[in-house]
């Protein structure tokens, strides 16, 4: 077993998933002679060559089309969008040609493609380089969207992605790409999609959570039950499309309790679907309103630091005490 | 201030109140001027030394499929206007530009369609009773009856369907080239779309990718005068719609797209170069005809005079012309093929009237390769309250 930050982690699963097939390739602003802004693909064109480690003009709707196209054909693109922020100008491409035209043909065609989008906040970023855009994909269907945490689930993660068959959105934790290190055996073995990971186990509390917030909610569950306070259940729920329900139902019919942390902001965000459908699959189960500690309505902040805009650890403490303090 | 900016903008703006645009004169009358390609005259005589680099069996096939594609346009415009199909996009008028370039092309090569393209599918053998189940919705049709009348496409024939926003799939088509030149493959791709395209992100991106990665393509832009009610003149500042290319280091070609001969000939060659030195924007000069859609009204905004001084460029008529010079065709072969066409489409509009429609649970088939649970539960959710079988 060998240490691998997160970066090296996403760089090993391409690197290895170019080496096992030969359609992959990459495409993006900066990944090829520079490894890309965060170095995300560095080494990778010396090692593969420029026509499968490509640089391409400054245009994210232009890269994801092209991207398209050679899904179609039969290529593996995996798109660097350099920064999550900026992947909304290639919307239409994602959500109404990449992601549709398996549908829209009866199958006749589909589209492979992985889409890396770096994201989250707690860079001093600005509102453009801090973006948790996961909700605005998971509407209409046609698209996988993955949120990995730890090194060796983006390292698996990423080889499911590039292995799918339809397009993948994986939404990658900026600020753990340098600072999260973690063992893993670095064998070519992808994730099974749509599977949780259960971080820590608990009887009180169930907390949905994906991205950099899953340490923060480790964090203060680790505290809080050392204190004797909440003993909560984590789940990292590594993927949003698939999810995986089972395990989270089956959490909170034994918890009774459901906290859902994200950074997104709050209306609209992913966790009001996550509720509408625990509400759903274990309302008898329930003890208190499903609660949610997410970003504001209002754009990620610069000046201020956007501590006061995500999910903290007073905020996610205040959430878990306000459903072990609720009464009918 | 107000009012007197109102009364200023009213008065200088000609068609301001809502009037049919002026005519805009047809650009084929002075094509040599213009360095428009051109091969035939009106009458379908042979501009030029060069003989035909055409065979005559293709020139034969080639008017067969655009008088088969005029027929079915006007008969899918009667059933629409009938009721018995839903919508319909005319294509009559361009029917040399879309059939002569496809005819250009290998079967193997990649087309990506617009929308006024049936002449493709028959160029490549898809069965008349296949266009018209796609027609009709029907769900055995490749596209299992989820796109709108006339958005066809057929894996069997690598033929891409278009995504509906007018030039969102441009770099599809250029990303699909790339893939194949990157798989050292000789393939060749030509991509449709409109003069209208031409103004969205995609067409710029397209070109710009297309300018440094060179994949084998033609972008085949069918200037037909009109973006619904927007003319050449509102959607773009220059002149012709080719000279774009120069921004992004392509050369750009601008074609007669009512003459069957220089269509052919001009996509064959630059079909041949996209191969061996790169892409070509060839602006096709040819005019919509009819409605945009069955939804439209051209009276609103262009003159029957205009419409009238593209009718005596007919391609069907030019082509027929010069087919009859060569002593390739004549009256009485026109008038077979016609009454055999005409008796061939309305069999297959019986047949096809005929196929099954999609299930309400095909609606959940294909969004991912493997089914997704969320999709699932609501199909079977779907089938439960229709049985009534939900508590």
């Amino acid at each position: 077993m060998t240490e691998y930050t997160v970066l090296e982690a996403i760089t090993a699963a391409m690197s290895d998933a170019m080496t096992a097939d030969r359609s992959v390739v990459v495409l993006g602003e900066d990944v090829g002679v520079s490894g890309g802004i965060f170095r995300a693909t560095q080494g990778l064109q010396q090692e593969f060559g420029p026509e499968r480690i490509i640089d391409t003009p400054l245009d994210e709707k232009g890269i994801v089309a092209h991207a398209i196209g050679m899904g179609l054909y039969g290529l593996r693109p995996v798109v660097e969008v350099q920064f999550s922020g900026f992947i909304h100008d290639a919307f239409e491409q994602i959500m109404f040609c990449g992601s549709k035209y398996r549908w829209l043909t009866g199958g006749e065609y589909s589209c492979p493609m992985v889409l890396r989008a770096p994201s989250y906040g707690g860079i001093k970023g600005g509102f453009w380089h801090s973006q948790s855009p996961e909700a605005y994909f998971l509407h209409g269907g046609g698209i996988k969207v993955l949120t990995p945490t730890t090194p060796e689930d983006c390292y698996r993660s990423l080889l499911a992605a590039i292995a799918d068959p339809d397009p993948v959105l994986v939404i990658e934790p900026v600020p753990l790409y340098r600072s999260l290190r973690g063992e893993f055996e670095r064998d070519g073995v992808p994730i099974e999609l749509g599977t949780a990971r259960t971080v820590r186990e608990g009887s009180d509390v169930t907390i949905l959570t994906w991205g950099p917030q899953v340490l923060q909610v480790t964090a203060v569950t680790e505290s809080m039950a050392a204190e004797g306070s909440a003993r909560c259940e984590v789940l990292d729920l590594r993927s949003l499309v698939p999810l995986d329900l089972d395990t989270i139902v089956k959490s909170v019919r034994r918890t009774g309790r459901v906290l859902i942390v994200h950074e997104a902001a709050r209306s609209g965000g992913f966790g009001a679907e996550l509720a509408t459908l625990i509400q759903h699959k274990a309302f008898g189960w329930l003890h208190a309103p499903i609660e949610r500690v997410t970003g504001h309505d209002v754009p990620y902040n610069f000046s201020t630091g956007d501590e006061f805009y995500r999910p903290d650890p007073v905020r996610i403490r205040a959430g878990i005490t306000r459903l072990m303090e609720f009464e009918f | 201030m107000t009012l007197r900016r109102f009364s200023l903008m009213s008065t200088s703006s000609e068609g301001f109140a809502g009037a049919p645009r002026a005519a805009q004169p047809t650009p084929l009358s002075q094509a040599a001027e213009l360095g428009i390609i051109q091969r035939l005259t009106q009458d379908g005589e042979l501009i030029g030394d060069d003989p035909p680099a055409m065979d005559p069996g293709v020139a034969r096939r080639i008017y067969e499929t655009m008088v088969t594609t005029r027929l079915i346009d006007e008969r899918g415009w009667e059933l629409q206007r009938s009721g018995r199909v839903e919508f319909w996009i005319p294509m009559r008028g361009q029917e040399a530009s879309h059939v002569a370039s496809a005819a250009a092309y290998d079967l193997e090569d990649w087309v990506f369609l617009a929308s006024r393209e049936a002449g493709v599918m028959l160029w490549r053998d898809a069965p008349l009773v296949q266009l018209f189940a796609q027609i009709f919705g029907r769900a055995d049709e490749p596209l299992r009856g989820r796109r709108l009348p006339l958005l066809f496409g057929d894996r069997s024939r690598n033929i891409v369907p278009c995504m509906t926003q007018v030039g969102a799939y441009i770099p599809h088509a250029a990303g699909a080239a790339w893939a194949s030149r990157l798989q050292g493959e000789q393939r060749a791709f030509i991509v449709y779309f409109g003069d209208g395209a031409t103004s969205r992100g995609e067409f710029h991106s397209a070109m710009n990718f297309a300018g440094i990665h060179r994949p084998p393509i033609v972008f085949f832009c069918q200037n037909n005068g009109w973006a619904v009610s927007t003319p050449n003149s509102v959607q773009t500042a220059t002149e012709t719609f080719a000279e774009k290319s120069a921004a992004y280091g392509l050369p750009g070609v601008r074609v007669d797209g009512n003459d069957f001969l220089a269509v052919y000939e001009t996509t064959a060659r630059l079909r041949e170069r996209s191969i061996s030195e790169g892409p070509t924007l060839l602006e096709s000069i040819t005019y919509r005809l009819g409605f945009h859609t069955s939804s439209d009204n051209p009276d609103l905004y262009r003159t029957t005079d205009e419409a009238a001084s593209w009718q005596e460029w007919d391609p069907i008529t030019r082509a027929r012309r010069f087919l009859e010079r060569y002593d390739a065709w004549d009256a009485d072969q026109d008038e077979a093929l016609i009454s055999t066409r005409r008796s061939q489409i309305g069999e297959a509009i019986s047949a096809a009237e005929k196929l099954p429609k999609p299930s309400p649970e095909d609606q959940f088939s294909d969004l991912f390769a493997t089914p997704n649970r969320m999709v699932e539960e609501q199909r079977v959710q779907l089938i439960d309250d229709l049985n009534g079988a939900t508590p």
